[in-house]
């Protein structure tokens, strides 16, 4: 990660030489790089950063919906309602835990999936033909997702469980639409979508390690468990930091495949902590209020973010 | 990768199994998880495929292939049909010869409606052939809702798609070429800024960036009535937040330019090339890798997008995905619709991947190392 200097030697001794005063024509080509970064750097700040500072004027007023023609501030409320109004507590709560377990879970299958697929691709060589089968998943939409899983998991209908019953692996049919088959289900469909990329970012840091390491444990005498946890994984630190990280942001954010559930109006246990801040936008008119949570609930994970990627720049180099 | 077991035989000596012997051993065992995962990735799509030719009417049996049509029932009521199977009744009355304006009511079985206007079961049947099997895919294909079809979702999502793609690649050079030429801690402090991009999830600043864009909509009296205006605001909406530009794509132009010596810009100039020039006839063609590497990551992100289209596009306007949401919330019951139209969102992304697999994996790979 990070930008290569670039700077040759001739030009840092430019740079030291007279540093305070650069010709005319050296200001204009800087003006003119600037002037090229320009437009996608405007449109990046304009719909990533501004928005934080659209909303802090509205976190504390109670602006129902979107134009709103009548907005009265109200001060604190929307921050204290957390511990003060039963109603938010009801839709938070749940929905927090719900978020919670299905992050531990689905973190868990960045491993189950991607570290075990990337291990066993290094060890008996790439194979091409693997690689497509385990990224086709990241080729489906969330939505898809989704709805593959009711199709698979329904109580009644789905395929899955049909079959499972008919070789008699199952007794019970799985219920997608209950909290336990919610909450086993989708991280694993999650996982088996997202099991390429993953495969992919420890793939680079297993191929990032030197062969000479390698070679030098197993003429100590390693076994691959002493290996693995010697010498494949301190060196593979980078990658977990960056799977963590996205791990950690993406299945907060998760949307998509939650919809596709019927998390929006009938199945109110796909409902987590995302679905909660679209429905109070978009369908109860709180949007005040829902604009608060989501800030209260990503802003912590913003900066926890932000100190995993300057944990991985460090371990990096 | 292979050689570490081989460049070290007589050195390490194990009793049971010889070092040839474990990479067969090893070897074996890769193939079979392979072929396990394989087959468990390739269930989901192949069961999409058979249930959307299963009839709701059925979807509690297992099928594994797909089911032969068979007749209708003559029982079933006017009304279920309609429910379940997205059945036109004036189709009905049209094709059987009843003048439009009677009246079926929802509870009049096809065996009655038969009697009652004296017409033979076998042209009845004859009207419903394939009927439950080619089901959703009728609906799918022919059907209108919230005047917009099957077919003018897919095309607003290629545009979508292929506009958001050009953008974001010229975009994305002009960003690299623009911080190659700046000294290091400008370089850093720009790409800082794009690192963001990893750590904020859309659904954080969805709410205040929708509040923006209808504010800058609102500047616009058109706006209001449906029309081409509307419609190309809300779509240039979804294309700007696509081409804002990632920490990814920042970093791979930035590293691939700086790659390039300078002394060919410095050449290109003196031989009379603008600025604009160089980047379009010189840098253009040597960032293969890296565009490519762009177009098979953002590639799927742009075709699946779900959320902002949902939230920023006019039913009439919908993407693919919001308008398959919006038929499940018309058609609720009717299963084998959503799973014909979720395998028809999948597959033509799926082809475009199969055929470009190879493409798909450097780029990925690429990616995934300078990342």
């Amino acid at each position: 990660m990070g930008v290569a200097p670039a700077t040759s030697l001739e030009d840092q001794i430019l740079e030291s030489g007279k540093k305070k005063k650069r010709s005319k024509l050296e200001r204009t080509r800087m003006l003119q790089d600037w002037a090229f970064i320009a437009p996608q750097f405007i449109i990046f700040f304009t719909l990533t950063i501004v928005p934080f500072f659209v909303a802090i004027p509205i976190l504390f007023t109670d602006m129902s919906q979107f134009n709103d023609p009548q907005i009265n501030p109200v001060g604190l409320r929307n921050f204290t309602a957390l511990f003060t109004d039963p109603s938010v507590q009801r839709d938070y709560f749940p929905a927090l835990r719900r978020t919670i377990i299905f992050v531990v879970l689905n973190y868990t299958t960045v491993y189950i999936f991607g570290l075990t697929l990337a291990l066993l691709m290094y060890e008996v060589g790439f194979r091409g033909g693997f690689f497509t089968v385990v990224y086709l998943p990241l080729m489906v939409s969330g939505l898809a997702v989704g709805y593959m899983a009711v199709m698979l998991f329904s109580r009644e209908t789905g395929t899955a469980n049909l079959l499972l019953m008919e070789l008699g692996i199952l007794k019970e049919p799985i219920d997608i639409f209950s909290a336990e088959g919610t909450a086993l289900i989708l991280p694993l469909l999650v996982g088996w979508r997202y099991a390429g990329y993953n495969m992919a970012i420890f793939l680079a840091g297993l191929l990032a390690i030197p062969q000479e390491t390698i070679e030098a444990s197993i003429v100590d005498g390693t076994n691959y468990w002493q290996r693995l946890w010697k010498i494949y994984f301190p060196q593979m630190l980078p990658s977990f930091i960056l799977a963590t990280t996205m791990c950690l942001i993406g299945s907060f954010a998760v949307f998509d495949e939650l919809v596709a559930m019927g998390a929006l109006y009938v199945n109110p246990e796909a409902k987590l902590l995302s679905i909660l801040f679209f429905t109070y936008g978009f369908q109860v008119e709180r949007l005040a209020m829902g604009m608060t949570l989501a800030v209260i609930t990503f802003l912590p994970l913003v900066f926890l973010g932000i100190a995993l990627q300057r944990l991985q720049r460090r371990v990096q180099y | 990768m292979t050689t570490q077991a081989s460049s070290v035989p007589n050195i390490q000596k194990k009793p049971r199994l010889g070092v040839a012997g474990r990479k067969r051993l090893l070897r074996a065992f890769a193939l079979v998880v392979m072929l396990i995962y394989t087959v468990l990735t390739l269930f989901p799509f192949y069961v999409l495929l058979v249930r959307s030719f299963v009839g709701t009417k059925d979807s509690a049996d297992l099928h594994l292939w797909i089911p032969e049509a068979d007749d209708v029932n003559l029982d079933m009521q006017v009304g279920n049909l309609a429910v379940f199977y997205d059945l036109d009744l004036t189709d009905l009355k049209d094709a059987l010869g009843i003048p439009r304006t009677e009246f079926l009511m929802a509870r009049t079985t096809l065996r009655q409606v038969a009697e009652q206007y004296e017409i033979p079961e076998e042209e009845i049947k004859g009207f419903f052939e394939g009927f439950y099997t080619y089901n959703g895919w009728m609906t799918l294909l022919g059907g209108e809702l919230y005047g917009t079809s099957f077919w003018g979702a897919l095309i607003r999502t290629l545009i979508i798609t292929i506009v958001s793609l050009a953008f974001v690649i010229i975009l994305s050079i002009f960003t690299g070429y623009g911080l190659a030429g700046l000294r290091r801690w400008d370089q850093m402090a720009v790409y800082n800024v794009y690192l963001l991009q990893m750590v904020i999830p859309a659904m954080l600043i969805l709410l205040p960036q929708y509040q923006m864009f209808l504010w800058i909509f609102g500047l616009f009296p058109n706006y209001d009535e449906p029309g081409w205006t509307r419609w190309s605001f809300q779509l240039s909406a979804i294309i700007l937040i696509n081409i804002k530009g990632t920490a990814l794509s920042t970093m791979i132009f930035t590293a691939a330019i700086t790659a390039i010596p300078k002394d060919l810009e410095e050449s290109a100039i003196i031989d009379g090339a603008g600025r604009f020039q160089y980047v379009f006839h010189i840098l253009l063609p040597l960032l293969k890798v890296p565009i490519v590497s762009l177009i098979v990551i953002m590639l799927p992100l742009f075709y699946n997008q779900f959320l902002e289209p949902y939230v920023y596009l006019d039913p009439a306007n919908a993407t693919l995905l919001p308008f398959i949401q919006s038929a499940v919330g018309q058609f609720s019951t009717n299963f084998q619709l959503i799973y014909s139209a979720i395998f028809a969102s999948v597959v033509p992304l799926v082809i475009v991947y199969l055929m470009f697999r190879r493409l798909f994996v450097e780029g990925v790979m690429a990616g995934a190392i300078k990342g």
